[in-house]
Parts: structure tokens; C-alpha cells; sequence
């Protein structure tokens, strides 16, 4: 037994002289503070970051943005860290950056506390839906220093949304169903920003509320919704065989309106699956959708 | 047949795979998605405002990574072997009793719960995922001990339906997750290798060396229970208070284990046998030896993990199942030629 006693006391040891000897380094809680100066090599790590970055003029700045950001075109230029949900710490370091700007989901979030500790700046933020978005540019133009151009942004963004969804406001509100995944079929529950896209321009969601955020719904539950257009967003290039695709796998639900009205659209996804400054543009192209007459088609 | 072990020649084994496990890993931390010179790297942390980023990389990204990986190898490896000895059955590997899906389930609870809290450096999905390893441990010990004291197939049984219930309730709260929810758990799921903090490694590490040196204690009763408990008994062995000491000890290694770096499958299960198939079964050469093997290869997979698509990452357990698997089966052909050709 003696060997048991020794084997537990060393490691007891071990963990006290730990204790003692390596201390968790402290995390510098406080954010990147609007007085220091401007932060001049930026690393952003989603394609809206960086299209926020972009559109508040701190493009020039931006040195590592993820595999994703295409746009703006210059983006698309910068070096790569890595992936949206993996991005590379490797990658982030040699950039050299002095502001990193993340979401604030768990891969994100902790790759931003990693940095963090090894004492580089970083702001996290949450962008999941429009209100959002707003403050969000709020606070990246605050750690970039661009207050003035992020109140200026939003204002435009707020100006450009209201201009669609006065053009797009009708007296009843189209159904829409928003289908992520075919097969399986997975839609766009009420608890999304698309939901509240959709209510911007003009439509509602056909589904009701449910556990899922995307849920995913049987033949029944279509018809039942009972959908006056199916949009489904895609991140092809050419969208137009994928309209025919569309067509022929919804005309097994021929009693279903938006399929009886052949009001089937397949839009660029880029432009609604980002939370970012082209948020007016996606919202445009949902409201032609539901209103295609409005916008003179 | 391998001839019976020295003292010897065990002391030399380990030693040379000591040795090698040392260059492994100092080759290892000089790979990577960025390229660094090792003299610009230890030439030091600069100035305070311009940072040397081949010294950051260096010291703090890949060196903890590395030791990590060697960390979480060993541990995954001996409890590997315990628990192929004590449930003696050559499928067992350390998720066998419910630790995976049970780890899985705290995870995915951490990630649903949105907490930002931080235990002493370490997240939520570490302190649930190990809270939820063990618990799950000591319920299917429980359940196995009600079904019988004497045979391990209750224990196996209640380890593989407790595995498929858990599994199941993961399924549908990764199902009701929102889509970053899900792939953070997700990439948990298949092995999360990062950079840790010093104090973390340092604990961690204590832990898991404490636990394999205590395997090694047990090992010479690990020989005599593998061949079968009522030989064991007959010779004087407290057959349930090994058991219950191994499974304890190989059970919370693994616990560790996992909270640090999610759920790496192969490791635990192919070290072992090839180990095994090589230089034989007596468990205090396995013990140690496989320890080491598992950390070097644990390391070598996280390297590719982390070099064959940068600067993104591959999850490390779909390396090691891939480099694994092949490996594994040439030297089951090779060795088991060697061991049951008549001549």
C-alpha cells in the first residue's frame, strides 16, 4: 500500500507546487478601449465582419480575413486565417494583428479568448439578427476607431431598409416558406433573422413557432403551411438550372399555391445569409420575390 | 511466441521509446500551417510592442499543442489497455463504459447553455464534458455491479445501451441547435486540439502520469485477471478491488482526457493491440510502452491534423482513424502470421 500513499502524495504535490508556481494568466477582460490609437492591422473572422470593416472605410487596415469573405472583391485579396468555424491561431498571430473581430460563438469566442491571453486585442460580437447588426457596427466603428463613419453606416442601412419595405409594404402579407435544406427538409423557423427579413419585406413566415430554429417539417406540415412562395436561398453561381431543379421537386405538392402559382425563386444567398451592410440588398430581393410587380418584372 | 520479459530489456524499451517520443515531438512543434525559423523563434519575445510572432507560434501555440496531444495519446492508450485487460475483450477501448457519450452530452449541454464562464482556465464544455464522463462511468459500474459481480458482460451490455441512449439525446439536442451551435459541438465531437494554457497542462499532466504510473502498479494483477478471474482468484488475487482500483483510475484518466481535447476515438483501441502484437502481452511492458507509442502517434496525427489543409484544420480523430485503421491492418497480417504459422 505504501506505494499508493506515495504515488497520491507526489501528485498532491505536484498540483500544490502548481498551484503555486503557474498562475492562470489573466484574461484582459476589458475590451479595446475607443481612446488608444486607431488599430491599424485589423483581422476579421467572418465574411459580414469583414464586409462591415470594408464598408467603414477600415478596409486599407484589414490584414486576414477568413476563406469566405469575397466581398467586397478586394476582400478576397487579403490573407487567409483559416475558416469560419476553424479558423487558424497560427495564422492569426503571423498577421500581426492589433484588433481581432469575431462572432460570438463557441469557436469564435474561444479562439478570441485564447488571443486574448496571449495579450492581443480583440472584440467579440453577437450577430444574430438585425437589431443586432446595428450594434454591432456600433461597437467594431468604437474599437476601430470609425465612430463617426459607423453611425453614418447605420444610418444609411437604416434609410435603405425603410426605403424597401415601404416600396415592398402591401396591404396583406405574402406567405413565405424559406427552405434551407430540400432533402431532408429543413425550413427557416420564426426564431431566425431570415424570419425577420422576410417581415421586412413584406411576407410572413407560413411556419409557426417551434422548438427548432430551423425546423425540420414532413409533406403535411407544407401543405399545411400552406406557402404562397418558396424561396430557396443557394450559393451557386449560376442559379438558373437550379430554378428547373426547384420546379420539378416542389410540383409533387401541385395543391400547394406558391406550386400551383409557379411561385418557386432561387436567390443568391450571399445576400440573405449575411448579417452585414448588404442587409437593404437582401432584403430587396426577398420583397421582389413576394412582389415581383412592384419592382416592375 | 515473445520470449518472458526481462527487467532489463523493459527498462531499454522505455527508454528508447522515451527518447523517441522526445525527437517526435520536438520535429512535430517545428511543423506547421505557418513557416517560422527556430532561431528567430528562440531569439525571444521581442519588444513588448512589436511582438516576434515566430516566438508566439513557437512557445505559445505549438509547444503546448504538442504536449497536449502527447498528454491525451498516453492517457487514451494505457486506459486502452486496462480496459481490454479487465473486460477481456479485444473491441473494449476507453469510450467502452459510456465516457464518450456521456462526455458528448455535457458538451453539447455547455454549448446549448450558452455559459461564459471560466473554471480556473478551463470552459464550460470541459468541466461538463468531464463531469458528465464520470457520471456516466459510475452509472454503468452501478448498473454492472447489480448484474452481476462475476462476469463482465453486464458491464459491456449496460456500457453500449447507456452509450446508445446518450447518443441519441445528443442527437436531438444537436438536432434543435442553432447551426453554429451545432458545429461547435460537432467539431468537439471529432477531436478539439488547441493550445492550453501552462497551469492546465501542468494539472492535467500530473493527473494523467499519477494515473498511468498507478496502472503500472496494478499490471502484474492485470496479467493474471486478463487470462480469466476464477484463475486469479485461485491464486490469491482481490480480483474485485483490482478491478474496481483500474477501472477507477483508467476511468478518470480518461475523464481528463477528454475534457481536454474532446473525443478522439482509435488511439485507445489500435495502440494498444499493435503494441501488443509486437512486443507481446505481458501488461507491465504493455502498460508503459503503449503509453508512449500513444503519445507519439497522437502526436503525429495532430501535427496532420494541423498542417495537411492550413490554414484551416482537419478534426484530429478523423486522422488518427485514418492513419490508424490502414497501419493497425498491416500489422495484424504481418504479426499474426508471426505468431500463429506452425512453423
Amino acid at each position: 500500500m505504501t506505494k499508493w500513499w506515495l504515488l497520491l502524495s507526489a501528485l498532491a504535490l505536484w498540483v500544490v507546487s502548481g498551484y503555486a508556481l503557474v498562475q492562470p494568466r489573466e484574461v484582459d477582460a476589458e475590451p479595446a478601449s475607443a481612446d488608444r490609437q486607431r488599430p491599424n492591422r485589423i483581422v476579421s473572422l467572418a465574411p459580414n465582419l469583414t464586409e462591415i470593416l470594408f464598408a467603414l472605410g477600415l478596409g486599407q487596415s484589414v490584414v486576414g480575413v477568413t476563406q469566405d469573405s469575397d466581398y467586397p472583391p478586394a476582400a478576397a485579396d487579403r490573407p487567409k486565417v483559416g475558416t469560419f468555424w476553424q479558423p487558424s491561431v497560427e495564422a492569426v498571430i503571423a498577421t500581426r494583428p492589433d484588433l481581432i473581430v469575431t462572432l460570438a460563438f463557441e469557436q469564435q469566442k474561444d479562439l478570441a479568448r485564447r488571443l486574448g491571453r496571449m495579450g492581443y486585442d480583440n472584440l467579440v460580437v453577437d450577430i444574430e439578427s438585425v437589431g443586432d447588426l446595428f450594434r454591432a457596427v456600433d461597437a467594431v466603428g468604437q474599437a476601430a476607431g470609425a465612430g463617426a463613419e459607423a453611425r453614418e453606416l447605420n444610418e444609411s442601412i437604416r434609410a435603405q431598409v425603410r426605403r424597401v419595405q415601404t416600396a415592398a409594404a402591401g396591404a396583406r402579407k405574402v406567405k413565405v416558406l424559406w427552405v434551407v435544406q430540400r432533402e431532408p427538409l429543413r425550413v427557416a423557423g420564426r426564431d431566425t433573422f431570415i424570419n425577420e427579413m422576410i417581415g421586412l419585406a413584406g411576407g410572413e413566415n407560413a411556419i409557426g413557432s417551434t422548438l427548432y430554429k430551423y425546423p425540420p417539417i414532413g409533406a403535411e406540415e407544407v401543405i399545411a403551411a400552406g406557402p404562397e412562395v418558396i424561396i430557396e436561398p443557394t450559393m451557386a453561381k449560376d442559379a438558373t438550372d437550379l430554378r428547373e431543379q426547384a420546379m420539378s421537386h416542389w410540383r409533387r405538392f401541385p395543391n400547394v399555391p406558391a406550386v400551383r402559382d409557379e411561385r418557386i425563386y432561387v436567390i443568391d444567398g450571399n445576400l440573405v445569409s449575411r448579417l452585414g451592410p448588404r442587409l437593404p440588398a437582401g432584403i430587396e430581393a426577398i420583397a421582389r420575390c413576394l412582389r415581383p410587380e412592384l419592382f416592375g418584372e | 511466441m515473445h520470449p518472458p520479459l526481462a527487467p532489463g530489456t523493459l527498462l531499454f524499451r522505455v527508454a528508447v521509446a522515451a527518447l523517441l517520443l522526445a525527437l517526435v515531438m520536438f520535429l512535430c512543434s517545428l511543423a506547421g500551417p505557418q513557416a517560422i525559423s527556430l532561431k528567430a523563434a528562440l531569439s525571444g519575445p521581442a519588444s513588448p510592442t512589436t511582438p516576434n510572432p515566430d516566438y508566439e507560434i513557437l512557445l505559445h501555440v505549438r509547444v503546448p499543442r504538442v504536449i497536449l496531444a502527447a498528454l491525451v495519446g498516453a492517457a487514451l492508450a494505457a486506459a486502452g489497455v486496462t480496459f481490454q485487460a479487465l473486460l477481456r475483450n479485444p473491441l473494449a477501448d476507453p469510450y467502452i463504459l459510456g465516457i464518450s457519450s456521456g462526455a458528448g452530452l455535457g458538451a453539447i449541454l455547455a454549448v446549448l447553455s450558452g455559459f461564459g464562464w471560466t473554471l480556473w482556465g478551463r470552459s464550460p464544455i470541459a468541466v461538463f464534458a468531464f463531469l458528465g464522463a464520470l457520471g456516466t462511468v459510475w452509472l454503468v459500474w452501478g448498473i454492472g455491479r447489480i448484474t452481476g459481480r462475476h462476469h463482465v458482460t453486464g458491464l459491456l451490455l449496460a456500457g453500449v445501451v447507456v452509450n446508445a441512449f446518450l447518443s441519441a439525446v445528443i442527437l436531438f439536442l444537436v438536432s434543435i441547435a442553432r447551426s453554429q451551435q451545432f458545429y461547435a459541438t460537432m467539431f468537439w465531437l471529432m477531436g478539439n486540439m488547441t493550445e492550453e494554457d501552462l497551469h492546465v497542462l501542468w494539472i492535467g499532466g500530473g493527473c494523467i502520469a499519477a494515473g498511468i504510473v498507478g496502472l503500472f502498479f496494478l499490471s502484474p494483477q492485470l496479467n493474471v485477471i486478463s487470462i480469466g478471474h476464477r484463475d486469479a482468484r485461485s491464486i490469491g488475487i482481490a480480483v474485485e478491488r483490482v478491478q474496481l482500483a483500474a477501472f477507477a483510475v483508467s476511468a478518470l484518466i480518461t475523464a481528463v482526457a477528454v475534457s481536454l481535447s474532446g473525443l478522439i476515438g482509435f488511439v485507445g483501441l489500435v495502440v494498444p493491440h499493435a503494441v501488443r502484437l509486437v512486443f507481446g502481452p505481458d501488461h507491465r511492458q504493455l502498460l508503459p510502452l503503449s503509453s508512449l507509442v500513444g503519445a507519439m502517434f497522437l502526436v503525429v496525427a495532430d501535427t496532420a491534423a494541423r498542417v495537411v489543409v492550413a490554414p484551416a484544420q482537419l478534426p484530429v480523430g478523423v486522422v488518427t482513424a485514418m492513419i490508424g485503421g490502414p497501419f493497425f491492418l498491416i500489422l495484424l497480417i504481418r504479426y499474426s502470421r508471426k505468431v500463429y504459422s506452425p512453423a
